[in-house]
């Protein structure tokens, strides 16, 4: 016989205190240390690694919200999330690099790219052959033809489009690959995901290029910045503005679009309860498909901010692995599935990445933390797992079966 | 009777889960303006029956007609646009959205928003209950509330037949009474009503007609009154009357 357990009698850990007060009280304690004891560091130094994680954290919560939203609705890790990021990336690269493009490019671009506004105007509409979207289509058509044939790029336009090509390469990806399998076993999605994303590696590697790529857009917002901050200067860059600044906009965005809109609450109620949600005469494919549309947009804006961060981009087949999972991690330890927990659990990746190697550098026999930069999300995402298994603002994932 | 015209038809509707035969020759009719209940035990199709109507469950043979129109190639949002509403097995409220967004899903498909509005009207005249709570979760709503909010969602969409699984489970009987008081009031405002139930006596005494449904096929069928009265029913689904 089990014994009878009541609430009462068996009080909760108050991890949340803990945590929320432990944490930063350790962290000070060993900033001040560090600062005024040992003297390896100064003040504005802890600025400058608060101001990096702010700028780390909003690209992870970028990507990690491509996953919980994909998540959240059909139940599956889209292991091809990482590589969506990375094409998004390398598009925005090719149009801020390559236009004015010969007319067949232009031809190209433009077809995938009215495709992406006719699927807007579609999900507005309700069909795809509704006069209005024809008409989107086509005049969206001809207009990205002529300007993507005559004039250059600049950033704001190169990052736009690349969420509205990547956007469609989400769509496409959901309706080619993962459509079919509706209903089918989870491990069968999941082994598609996994071939999805080595396509989008190898494919990159022949279409986009075999190497390491610059990335510098003519932009005056990486311009160097520096200041001075409790007696000590802080180096960075205008993106400590640009990059959290446009992460809060697109977040807002999609909050808005989720609580405000009638497509977006229907996302909500299908990511609730599917078969309720078609009771109601809703369309979940359609839905799905606008999830999968959304999450690449937001991942093709963390590509085009990454490459901006960090001036270049690595070879397409490893670019997008290690942002892909930690912002996977970051998705978990935030709660799966909650759209707050994925934008909280990428800024909290961000801050523990900066600040573990910034609390432990090189000191006498001790090499430091920096060698060990990538393994910190994983660390913490045990931790939550073993702690808080539904993640940080995750409710128990029981309820939800 | 059959000389009226028909709400809906369902004519010899076979359905299956896979190779599973779930529904055999299945003919039912609902006329305008009527409450039909459907009764069986559990597993004999019931849910099957109203899920096959709304199209969430192809008909692999027969044939389905609502409003003189041939239904059963119709898409699910189709059947709502032409009138059909469910209140789900269980209630299914959205527990993560508010009350007033539950309703909202309820007339997701509509784009008159004075018509709306009014619907909402009509709903909280209804059920003064969840136009107290219109921000508050749906599932922090307790059961009988919930089982309102489910039929107040139902009605957002202005529907000419409601389509009910088992409005009564899991309520006290005082409550249940009531819903199904309600369930008359909506019937007399002249929706159709075709209701599930376990609960044959509460079912039939307010019903104009019934089926009976055993292991997918219509064993019985008439008058509410006449089922009621009828020996067999008795012995199986009307317990020591
Ligand atoms: N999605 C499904 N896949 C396979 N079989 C199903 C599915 N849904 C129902 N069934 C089967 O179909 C039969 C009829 O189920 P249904 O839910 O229609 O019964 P019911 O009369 O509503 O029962 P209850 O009174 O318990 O609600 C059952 O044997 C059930 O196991
Ligand atoms: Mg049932």
């Amino acid at each position: 016989m089990a014994a009878i357990t009541t609430t009462a009698g068996r009080r909760a850990i108050p991890w949340g205190w803990i945590f929320g007060l432990g944490i930063p009280a350790l962290v000070l304690a060993r900033i001040y240390y560090l600062v005024n004891v040992v003297e390896v560091r100064d003040y504005a130094f802890f600025i400058g690694a608060m101001v990096q994680s702010l700028q780390l954290g909003s690209l992870y919560a970028l990507i990690a919200l491509g996953y919980t939203m994909v998540y959240g609705i059909i139940r599956l890790i889209n292991f091809a999330h990482g590589e969506v990021f990375m094409v998004g990336a390398f598009i925005s690269y090719f149009l801020f690099s390559g236009a004015p493009f010969a007319l067949p490019w232009a031809l190209l671009w433009s077809a995938v790219l009215a495709w992406g506004v006719a699927f807007i105007l579609n999900l507005w509409r309700g069909s795809m052959t509704h006069p209005t979207v024809i008409a989107g289509g086509l005049v969206a058509f001809a207009a990205l033809t002529f300007l993507l044939s005559t004039f250059q790029v600049n950033w704001v336009a190169a990052l736009l489009l690349s969420m509205l090509f990547t956007g469609v390469l989400g769509v496409v990806i959901d309706r080619v690959a993962y459509r079919p399998l509706r209903g089918a076993p989870r491990i069968s999605l999941l082994i598609t995901a996994i071939a999805v994303s080595f396509l989008l590696q190898n494919t990159g590697l022949i279409v986009f290029t075999r190497n390491q790529t610059p990335f510098r857009p003519e932009t005056d917002w990486t311009a160097f910045l520096q200041f001075d901050v409790l007696g000590g200067t802080v180096y960075t860059s205008r993106l400590m503005f640009l990059i959290p600044i446009l992460t809060a906009v697109l977040v807002t965005a999609l909050t808005l679009f989720v609580t405000r809109t009638r497509l977006g609450k229907a996302m909500r109620a299908s990511a609730q309860d599917a078969e309720t949600a078609q009771m109601m005469g809703i369309n979940v494919n359609r839905v799905i498909a606008t999830t999968f549309l959304l999450g690449s947009m937001l991942a093709a804006a963390g590509g085009f901010l990454w490459g901006l961060n960090f001036g270049s981009l690595n070879q397409p087949a490893v670019m997008g692995i290690l942002p892909g999972i930690k912002a996977f991690a970051a998705a978990v330890i935030g709660g799966i599935g909650s759209l707050p927990g994925a934008v909280i659990g990428g800024l909290l990746l961000g801050f523990l990445e900066n600040f573990m190697t910034a609390l432990f550098p090189r000191q006498g026999d001790f090499p430091g933390l920096t060698e060990f930069k990538d393994t910190f999300a994983f660390a913490l995402l045990i931790v939550v797992l073993l702690v808080r298994p539904s993640g940080i603002v995750g409710e128990d994932l029981s309820e939800k079966v | 009777m059959s000389d009226r015209e028909t709400l809906l038809d369902m004519r010899q509707v076979t359905t299956h889960y896979g190779p599973i035969r779930v529904l055999h020759n299945v003919d039912m009719q609902i006329y305008p303006g009527e409450m039909v209940c459907l009764l069986g035990g559990n597993a004999s199709g019931k849910s099957t029956t109203l899920k096959t109507i709304l199209g969430i469950v192809r008909v692999s043979e027969g044939e389905m007609y609502f409003r003189g129109e041939r239904a059963d190639t119709l898409t699910t949002a189709e059947r709502i646009e032409r009138g059909m509403a469910v209140v789900p097995e269980n209630r299914r409220i959205f527990p993560k959205m508010t009350v007033r967004e539950n309703l909202e899903m309820g007339s997701y498909l509509r784009n008159d928003r004075k018509g709306i509005r009014e619907d909402m009207d009509y709903v909280i005249s209804l059920f003064p209950r969840i136009g107290e709570r219109l921000n508050q979760m749906g599932g922090t709503m307790s059961g009988g509330e919930q089982q309102m909010l489910a039929m107040g969602r139902a009605l957002m969409s202005r529907p000419k037949l409601i389509l009910m699984d088992e409005p009564s489970m899991g309520l006290a009987p005082l409550f249940v009474e009531k819903i199904f008081e309600i369930i008359k009031t909506v019937n007399d405002e002249g929706i159709s009503v075709f209701v599930v139930e376990q609960n044959a006596n509460v079912a039939l005494s307010v019903a104009d007609r019934g089926y009976v449904l055993q292991t997918g096929e219509v064993v019985l069928s008439g008058p509410a009154q006449e089922l009621l009265a009828n020996e067999d029913m008795k012995k199986a689904y009307l317990g020591d009357v």
